[in-house]
């Protein structure tokens, strides 16, 4: 799958991917220090939605994502189980 | 795949980060996890675990290295910030000895 090209977009469908199917989504952060770049994926081996960015204001962007994705995990009105 | 308490897997992050500085990357892998110890029993066999709907599991890889956690509900703010400042850390690290490096090379008197 492509990488997205605008943050807003990306955030967007990982949030609906999530919701659609909570114990299958998996939420990947791959960060290259040598290269420089910050990539998220967010997939549940059907789907796979990414995005990478080399900017440091994506980093909060990023943070405040995965921090989001992990309180919905963690709280207790979940989905499907399967 | 060692699976360590939440404070000793963010130290082990902080080296796995410390480690490839130079090459290769860092993967975090954020899940949903359902309380499974054992992997699913075959068809009619009982499944014996206890069911929990509020822990998400962290695992951290530099490819060779494995380490995971177990997040709860009254930890998951906290791992989320240390986690990041660990990562912020260590690009910001690099960003100011870059800024560092092109004020000295801009300096005047050089």
């Amino acid at each position: 799958m492509p990488y997205y090209q605008t943050w807003e977009e990306f955030a967007r469908a990982a949030e609906k991917l999530y919701l659609t199917a909570p114990m299958k989504v998996r939420v990947v952060l791959k960060y290259r220090h040598c290269d420089g770049n910050l990539r998220i994926k967010v997939t549940d081996d059907a789907v796979c939605l990414q995005y990478k960015t080399d900017q440091a204001q994506d980093v909060k962007k990023i943070e405040k994502l995965h921090g989001k994705l992990m309180r919905l995990m963690v709280s207790k009105e979940s989905g499907d189980h399967e | 795949m060692v699976l360590l308490e939440n404070d000793s897997f963010l130290t082990e992050l902080t080296r796995l980060f410390q480690k490839c500085r130079t090459s290769g990357s860092v993967a975090i892998t954020l899940k949903k996890y359902d309380g499974r110890t054992k992997p699913v029993p075959r068809k009619g066999h009982p499944v014996n675990y206890e069911p929990a709907d509020n822990k998400c599991l962290l695992r951290a890889s530099d490819g060779k290295k494995k380490i995971s956690t177990v997040v709860n509900l009254q930890h998951h703010v906290a791992m989320k910030l240390l986690m990041f400042s660990a990562l912020h850390y260590n690009y910001f690290l690099v960003m100011q000895l870059v800024h560092l490096y092109l004020v000295i090379k801009g300096c005047p008197l050089l």
